[in-house]
């Protein structure tokens, strides 16, 4: 975790740019839900303050989410191709327990900075507060969830390297996926019916749609309990998924070139 | 005089033979990884139908969009489908630029006897085009049949430079990033966000949005040249943007001009490139 | 000038890096005023090779060799100072400059990773405007020296150090450039492929009178190759002569560490002088002077075993690093 603060924090050039982004996108983001809703008042059950919160979270959502590696040659991908994974291998940390403590501090750092991002749109008056405290604690509770559950699809994805060194498409795949089908491009309501019953047999929907949901309001607090199973059971699932492929990728440390 | 002109034309196609061949081999290269292929494809696809669903979507939900009808709606969202798929068939490479210069093949692009942006451009075939310029075809017939527009030879030609100069301007764009790649390592998030917000803000009418976010969209990030400005020149909206009429009819120019400056820019921060390792 | 030229005066690079200052307000400081520090990379260096010459560029790492010759090949642009390769100026002219010289960088291929060994090649020939006839022949050449149909169906990434630098060879001299640069080309390869690369350059050399400018931090390398080497350390140019040269300079030798049954009472070794004994362990170097000068290693194992009653015997080759200090100190 330490090697991520000091990697990022040592170069301007990392977070300054992402600083400007961000609000700007998040400005534009304002701009744009608030012109839509210019005509109307609810829309697809959620009213102007409801989609501009939900827009403006699945912002920083998408922008905190990651730290990127794949710039500094650190990416799983990379590391395969240079064959520097194999040090995986030998360090006294299991692979297993070193991938979780990097995505643990990946997403730490993130995370903190969407909740700096948060605290400043809060500040500003452009986010609103969820309508109860409940919701806000079921918002919270599915959030962290979801967080387990990204963290096993971005698994998932790296260890495909094992398998395939060519895996550009994969991953932009799953980037699309989760951005588009989790609701941080737009929020997921607005698509038609067909597209929503699609999506709720992916896993992707409840990384970020349920938490936001329940924030602003959109899903009654009495739906937790049944999101909640949702979410355990995808939890579960990966996390048995997961495992296996990781005995099977160990099995298979294929270095390249000679 | 006149062989010296024939043999700059020759030598004009040589060079373009050569991207081609080039390029040719590339493909090949990528279509013997078929899964990666199919997959490169698959999403190109879904992605722009996703864009497409959601626009279709806006349109249905939040009706009267400042004034313009959903043909001239859709009308801005082709436009600007068509000239991203044409950014990605011919630039989307300059998005490797990074990773190029991490792994020191820079060094060796500077040594052989090819501008070095070509060279860049030619680095991978962009399969995900293929996708997108498919749907970009696909969602412009639809618009075609929506929007009620008297096509004349002079629209049509319009049409083809706006597409051009909205490429160029994406072009313009990413070029000006990847020059950032030279001395730092960027991360593609970068490029990825300059791209997400042109697909994003790019496809609405910009009348409904107040002034300050017209200001963004015009003079900080010059989306509005990209497909709105010129959706709303062939629509005869010219005068109501809030833009002078003239730069309106302009933007295809605005995209090339930019272009121009931004690779000028980019072979002078490209000489005093400090390569990597030593 | 004759083609094939090089020709550097007075080249110097200064980098400049942004100082990291140690702890959280070292790195605020940073973030809101820079501290930009110069560091010479190289110090007015100034090199010559003529046609058909091998000129070894040895060096410690870090020493500035590999900024020197990507100056020399037109990446870099010299701070300071005139370089000029056939009479064009790399970094100035660089597509004609491209023509006309050849480069392997022994760290990085230039051949492109998804493609195959051949198809590079083939990519590469269309690049230069090679004629087809042309570009068949130097193929067939180059295959025979350096056997490259073993491995030229694989894709690039999958080639092993060796084979990638032969192909790199192949790719660098296919269109007949009359000068070639090469960055350590035999770092980390095994002996046989070694040898295999330097009688190609030997080759290529002496048949086709190509100039060839080569770094190195290998002094076995050094020794092997090149009539002519020039040294380079912490930027600047500490000898530039003859090889055989650099080591009276220096005054480090060769030296025969042999262990004996008994030490004889006088030992008297033409060509050779005892420079330590430790009990039974004898050191041995070769008599400096010009009689004595072309005494080989193999030589004078047969020479110490006809005289001493050897029972083990070892050549050590100079360690470069002490080359290096013997040669700024001479020098100065």
């Amino acid at each position: 975790m330490r090697i991520t603060l000091i990697t990022e924090l040592s170069q301007p050039t990392r977070y300054v740019p992402q600083l400007t982004m961000v609000v700007i996108q998040l400005a534009l983001t304002w701009w744009l839900w608030r012109a839509l809703y210019a005509g109307v008042r609810v829309s697809a059950g959620l009213n102007v303050t409801q989609a501009t919160t939900y827009a403006l979270l699945g912002v920083l959502y998408l922008q905190f989410k990651s730290v990127d590696r794949w710039s500094n040659g650190d990416s799983m991908v990379q590391l395969m191709f240079e064959g520097t994974i194999a040090y995986w291998f030998t360090r006294p940390v299991s692979p297993r327990r070193w991938y979780l403590i990097r995505m643990c501090g990946d997403l730490a750092y993130g995370g903190a900075w969407a909740l700096a991002a948060y605290g400043a749109c809060w500040a500003a008056g452009v986010v609103a507060g969820p309508p109860s405290r409940a919701a806000g604690g079921a918002a919270l509770l599915t959030l962290a969830l979801g967080l387990v559950i990204t963290y096993y699809l971005q698994l998932i994805v790296d260890l495909m390297c094992f398998w395939s060194t060519v895996n550009d498409s994969a991953v932009v795949a799953v980037q699309f996926a989760s951005s588009l089908l989790s609701g941080a491009f737009a929020p997921l309501w607005f698509f038609p019916g067909w597209f929503q019953r699609a999506d709720a047999f992916l896993p992707f929907e409840s990384t970020l749609n349920t938490p936001l949901s329940l924030y602003v309001g959109r899903l009654p607090v009495s739906a937790l309990g049944a999101q909640l199973a949702v979410q355990v059971a995808w939890c579960v699932g990966l996390a048995l998924f997961t495992w296996w492929l990781w005995r099977r990728a160990a099995a298979r440390v294929t270095v390249l070139g000679g | 005089m006149r062989a010296a002109v024939a043999r700059q034309v020759r030598g004009f196609l040589r060079e373009w033979r050569v991207a081609l061949r080039i390029t040719r081999v590339n493909f090949r290269a990528r279509i013997e990884y078929r899964g990666d292929f199919l997959t490169a494809l698959a999403m190109g696809l879904a992605w722009q139908t996703s864009v497409l669903v959601f626009a279709t979507v806006l349109l249905t939900r939040f009706p009267g969009l400042g004034g313009w009808t959903s043909g001239g709606v859709l009308l801005i969202v082709a436009i600007r489908l068509l000239s991203h798929g044409a950014w990605v068939l011919i630039f989307n490479p300059l998005m490797m630029i990074p990773y190029i210069v991490q792994q020191g093949a820079l060094d060796g692009y500077l040594i052989r006897p090819m501008p070095v942006y070509r060279q860049v451009l030619l680095y991978a075939f962009p399969l995900n085009a293929l996708g997108d310029s498919f749907s970009a075809l696909l969602l412009f017939a639809f618009a075609v049949t929506r929007v009620h527009l008297h096509w004349t030879p002079l629209t049509v030609l319009y049409l083809i430079a706006a597409v051009i100069g909205g490429m160029f301007l994406e072009a313009a764009i990413q070029t000006a990033v990847s020059i950032l790649a030279f001395r730092h390592t960027i991360p593609l998030a970068i490029y990825m966000w300059f791209d997400r917000m042109i697909a994003t803000f790019g496809n609405y009418p910009f009348s409904i949005f107040p002034l300050a976010a017209r200001a963004v969209l015009t003079y900080v990030l010059p989306v509005a040249f990209v497909a709105y400005l010129p959706a709303a020149v062939l629509m005869g909206r010219a005068g109501t943007t809030g833009v002078p009429a003239g730069l309106a009819y302009a933007s295809p120019a605005v995209g090339l001009v930019l272009y121009i400056l931004a690779r000028y820019a980019w072979y002078r921060a490209l000489r005093r490139y400090e390569s990597v390792g030593g | 000038m004759s083609a094939g030229t090089i020709v550097a005066e007075g080249l110097t690079k200064v980098f400049h890096t942004v100082a990291r200052r140690p702890g959280l307000g070292g790195a605020l400081k940073d973030l809101v005023r820079p501290e930009r520090v110069p560091k010479v990379a190289v110090d007015q260096v100034s090199i010559r090779v003529d046609q058909g010459e091998l000129l070894a560029l040895l060096g410690p790492n870090g020493a500035g060799k590999s900024t020197t010759i990507k100056m020399l090949c037109g990446i870099l642009t010299p701070t300071s100072g005139r370089v000029e390769v056939n009479g064009v100026v790399p970094h100035a002219d660089r597509i004609a400059n491209a023509r006309q010289i050849g480069a392997v960088f022994g760290q990085r291929s230039q051949l492109w990773r998804d493609l195959t060994g051949r198809q590079s090649l083939e990519v590469l020939r269309d690049m230069y405007g090679l004629r087809d006839a042309d570009y068949r022949e130097r193929i067939r050449e180059f295959n025979r020296i350096l056997e490259l149909e073993e491995f030229w169906d694989q894709r690039a990434r999958q080639l092993s150090l060796g084979q990638r630098v032969r192909c790199d060879l192949a790719a660098a001299l296919l269109h007949d450039p009359p000068v070639v640069f090469l960055d350590e080309p035999t770092i980390g390869m095994d002996v046989v492929v070694k040898e295999q690369v330097r009688e190609f350059l030997r080759d290529q050399v002496r048949r086709r009178g190509r100039t060839v400018l080569l770094t190195t931090h290998d002094m076995t390398e050094v020794a092997k190759l090149a009539e002519r080497v020039a040294l380079i350390d912490h930027g600047a140019l500490a000898y530039d002569g003859k090889t055989a040269g650099l080591r009276d300079l220096a005054g480090v030798t060769w030296e025969a560490n042999v262990t004996v049954e008994t030490v004889p009472a006088l030992v008297d070794i033409p060509g050779l002088r005892l420079t330590r004994a430790e009990g039974t362990r004898l050191t041995f170097a070769p008599v400096p002077g010009a009689e004595a000068g072309d005494l080989t290693p193999r030589h004078a194992v047969r020479r110490l075993i006809e005289h001493l009653p050897v029972t083990d015997i070892r050549v050590e080759e100079p360690d470069l690093e002490d080359v290096v200090r013997q040669a700024f100190r001479a020098g100065r």
